[in-house]
């Protein structure tokens, strides 16, 4: 750290001022007016907690909520699961192959939203590639398998979150040391006692914050699903989506009340994941 | 124990034999072959020719958990997220062992290492000495065949170093325990071996005991690397016009072996069993009870001499004219490092 | 201890067939002629292609996207790092709050935070909404984490404290210090950051739609309404996007890989001595790279 004179820190808090402004102007403040608006009845007027209350009862909003939690659990467990055992793999490569391998796995999350939808479509739609070949070879339950469907959308959702939760995993490998492996080998453990025994516990912590954040990303998923289905699906982020800017009446009272709620979660989901950070790093991973 | 192999580049027709019960250390510096070789012992890394027999079995083939051994590492690879008695009991439950019944060797062994009342900490809440005797005893407690120890105490300050390094040793003679202990650490190697191997480029320079790898180096390498010998050349000492040096190429000579006295003092006898060089004092370094002198010898170069910190010593000063009195017998011939 | 290359090989092949599977489909939906019920398509054609890239609509849509990417990125080089400079070095016990910052688009997604931004500049004294200036004002705080993560991770690297303590003993006054010392050295970082953060940009979709809507049409929109039409030009617009990111996530891997004032080869030489911190490294390309808040 520098020592700076008292004046010259005034000097230097200049360089920090239009960061200051510009977080508050585009994020704090738009994020408090969406708060305030959330307790606003219809007409922007008075305090309410009536948005709240259909928000968490309202059967259409309540099946909403509980499709986009079911999607992000499934979508997240089966995505940490696969990553698993990618992010080792990519562990057992020098470093110029690993940092390959994860430019594309990069690229592939940056390929998520609109494009992934439509790929998606000329694979598995009604017309899809793999939906004619199923077809073909008789498989007629394939066929019928919809894409438009809670399934297929959860198979989209595991595609762009393997990716991520590669690139969040894998640098917990690296907190394995050799040595612990060589001792365990030495003392008679195999290589599945050792992960069992070791391995896995000292990963823990990474497994749950990356969980965290991949439930938190399905959560918030929103141009998928829109691409895919338009508004006819029903998770959260579409239906804060239409009250806000669909065709119909825009309802911005209610759809703030539905994002502070999904924001909440979130939010949760995120400090478990800073949380286990934290403990990783007392844990001397 | 016996071993026999060869492999290129790492290590290169390697041969040795370790008693029963025996403490042998391999000695050597950084990049010479002695922990491939231990790891090779213990499983970890294949060699390419060659075989490796404990106790009359050929384990070449096997994989590490079915050969026997202990091995403990130098940066102590404790298991984090165990406690002290679970890092201990982790090798006999991978054997099978019910709780019940390995729960008293643990014990029995936590008292070896004198770690009563430790059984519940984590590595993180232990001192390094802790840690070492915590990777101690959890080799050995499953009793192995051969105990390998990577330089285990390199991680240590001083002090602990070298009382940890004193109870592995009693710890090795109570359980008679065979032991291949690998360091860099001439001391070390010194204090706590039955048998040293002093290893360098791969191959093995002299084999022997403490004393007499320290007494008598049988290579130019060993007397480098074992104490601070002064090493010459038959042709530098023709050079310098001295007479009456043994046979042989090459020679080392133990600073503590040359008598060193003021130029004026005349002690009698001393000609017929000594060579005599005369010097001039370049530098003292007090290294405890002994006193160094780095004493210019004209064409000899600069002589290292060793002497007690006692009356004579204490007239010696800076820029002092000296003699040096070489005795003949403290004259080792070296061979050529192979 | 020595492990065998072949599962580690088979998982990583098996985890690039699936995800290269759908692009792969994609591209030789863009070069069909026709594919409506077979297996394989029977034609294969250009015409697609020829016809996006004739389209004025598509190639205005390019030009609006990187118009805002340009600047949305450069506005925010521009503010963020000498913000951070000046935490890093000056002011490190305030740098929680930046951290804190850059936690925001995770935990308030795009849906989310576009809800109070619309109703805020829809009216008053700053009517950007409609516009592609909120657009350039929101992706700030999109790219903040990124930006933070390289430039935060590069001033440690080159140890910024003490070449400012250096430089300043030496005679030189705080801006030259930052101007001639710092800037130079964290260029490559500061660089990866600012293509990854294009990158995200070009893919944003969900504020582009609700905070600008069907007025300024960027290539995501465009390629949302080309879907709903007609198959085929889409699977162009898909495939030549692609082609994009894949020439950015290059350059991002070769800048990467680059250090000020040496050859390639010296370069190639020092990354392969680098597998000590290699766990800091693979943390700070994994956050950086990770977790996106944007396309999905």
């Amino acid at each position: 750290m520098v020592r700076a004179g008292a004046s010259q820190r005034k000097i230097m808090l200049l360089a920090l001022l239009p960061f200051v402004i510009w977080v508050s102007a585009f994020e704090l403040v738009p994020i408090g007016r969406m708060l305030m608006m959330s307790f606003q009845d219809s007409d922007g007027q008075g305090f309410t907690l009536g948005h709240y209350v259909k928000g968490l009862s309202g059967p259409i909003y309540v099946q909403a909520l509980t499709n986009s939690l079911r999607i992000a659990l499934l979508s997240s467990v089966i995505a940490i699961f696969v990553a698993l055992f990618c992010a080792y793999a990519i562990t057992r490569y020098t470093t110029r192959m690993r940092d390959t391998l994860l430019m594309l796995t990069n690229m592939i999350g940056n390929f998520a939203g609109v494009p992934l939808a439509f790929a998606f479509m000329i694979l598995m739609g009604n017309n899809g590639v793999f939906t004619i070949i199923a077809r073909e070879f008789g498989f007629d339950s394939f066929g019928a398998f919809d894409l438009y469907s809670e399934l297929g959308l959860t198979l989209i959702y595991v595609y762009f979150q393997v990716p991520l939760a590669v690139m969040l995993l894998y640098p917990a490998y690296y907190g394995i040391r050799e040595e612990w492996r060589e001792a365990a080998a030495v003392l008679g453990a195999s290589a599945y006692r050792f992960w069992r025994h070791i391995g896995i516990p000292m990963l823990l912590p990474s497994i749950v914050g990356t969980f965290g954040m991949l439930f938190a990303n399905a959560l918030g998923a929103y141009a998928t699903a829109y691409a895919l289905t338009g508004s006819i699906y029903n998770l959260l982020s579409v239906r804060i989506s239409a009250l806000v800017s669909g065709d119909i009446f825009p309802n911005f009272e209610l759809g703030s009340a539905l994002a502070v709620i999904l924001a909440a979660i979130m939010l949760s989901a995120i400090l478990l994941n800073e949380w286990m950070s934290r403990l990783s790093r007392r844990r001397g991973l | 124990m016996r071993k026999a192999y060869q492999q290129q580049p790492v290590l290169n027709r390697v041969h040795i034999e370790i008693g029963e019960g025996e403490l042998v250390t391999l000695l050597g510096p950084s990049g010479c072959g002695k922990s491939t070789l231990l790891r090779a012992i213990a499983g970890l890394t294949s060699i390419d020719e060659g075989s490796i027999e404990i106790g009359g079995r050929d384990v070449t083939a096997l994989p590490p958990k079915a050969r026997q051994v202990g091995m403990v590492f130098q940066s102590y690879a404790l298991f984090p997220n165990m406690t002290v008695f679970e890092n201990i009991a982790f090798g006999l439950k991978m054997d099978g062992m019910k709780r019940a019944d390995y729960t008293p060797l643990v014990e029995e062994m936590i008292g070896i290492i004198a770690l009563e009342g430790m059984e519940d900490r984590y590595p993180a809440q232990l001192s390094g000495g802790q840690q070492q005797r915590v990777a101690l005893g959890r080799a050995l407690v499953k009793r192995p065949k051969v105990l390998l120890l990577d330089e285990p105490l390199s991680a240590l300050d001083a002090q602990i170093r070298r009382s940890l390094r004193g109870e592995i040793r009693a710890i090795q003679r109570k359980l008679r325990m065979t032991t291949v202990f690998v360091t860099h650490d001439q001391e070390e190697a010194l204090t706590i071996s039955d048998r040293i191997i002093v290893m360098n480029r791969g191959g093995i320079e002299q084999e022997g005991a403490p004393e007499d790898i320290y007494a008598a180096p049988a290579t130019e390498f060993v007397s480098r690397f074992i104490g601070s010998y002064n090493v010459w050349e038959r042709t530098r000492l023709s050079d310098a016009g001295l007479a009456g040096w043994p046979p042989g190429e090459l020679f080392a000579v133990r600073p503590e072996a040359i008598v060193i006295r003021p130029a004026s003092e005349e002690p009698a006898g001393a000609e017929s069993s000594c060579i005599v060089v005369s010097g001039r004092v370049g530098s003292i370094s007090i290294l405890g009870s002994i006193k160094r002198f780095e004493v210019d010898a004209g064409a000899l170069g600069t002589v290292t001499v060793d002497a007690l910190h006692d009356a004579h010593s204490r007239r010696l000063q800076e820029a002092a004219d000296v003699k040096l009195y070489i005795p003949r017998e403290a004259c080792s011939p070296l061979r050529k490092s192979s | 201890m020595e492990r065998g290359k072949l599962w580690p090989g088979s998982v990583v092949a098996l985890l690039l067939v699936y995800l290269f599977l759908p692009i792969a489909a994609t591209l030789l939906f863009s070069f069909a002629k026709q594919w409506q019920s077979e297996l394989l398509p029977d034609a294969y054609t250009l015409a697609w292609y020829k016809q996006i890239f004739t389209d004025v609509r598509f190639l205005e849509a390019i030009g609006r996207s990187v118009f805002i990417g340009v600047v949305s990125v450069a506005l925010s080089l521009l503010v963020l790092v000498p913000a951070i400079f000046v935490l890093a070095v000056y002011f490190p016990k305030w740098e929680r709050a930046m951290q804190a910052a850059a936690l925001l688009p995770f935990a308030f997604p795009p849906v989310v935070s576009a809800i109070g931004l619309m109703k805020l500049y829809s009216s008053g004294p700053l009517p950007i909404t409609g516009t592609p200036w909120i657009l350039i004002g929101v992706y700030l705080t999109i790219v903040q984490p990124y930006i933070y993560q390289s430039v935060r991770g590069s001033l440690r690297t080159i140890r910024a404290g003490e070449l400012v303590e250096a430089a300043e003993m030496l005679g030189a006054g705080r801006w030259t210090a930052f101007r001639r010392v710092i800037l130079p050295n964290i260029l490559p970082g500061t660089m990866v950051a600012a293509l990854l953060s294009f990158s995200i940009i070009f893919g944003e979709f969900v504020m582009a739609k609700m905070l600008v809507g069907g007025e300024y049409e960027t290539v995501q929109m465009y390629l949302y309404n080309e879907m709903k039409s007609t198959g085929q030009t889409a699977s162009a617009v898909v495939i030549a996007y692609f082609a994009l990111i894949l020439v950015l996530s290059g350059l991002t891997l070769k800048l990467g890989r680059w250090k000020p004032g040496r050859g390639r080869r010296q370069t190639q030489r020092r990354n392969r001595h680098e597998l000590r911190s290699d766990r800091e490294r693979a943390e700070g390309l994994s956050a950086a790279a990770g977790a996106e808040p944007g396309p999905y």
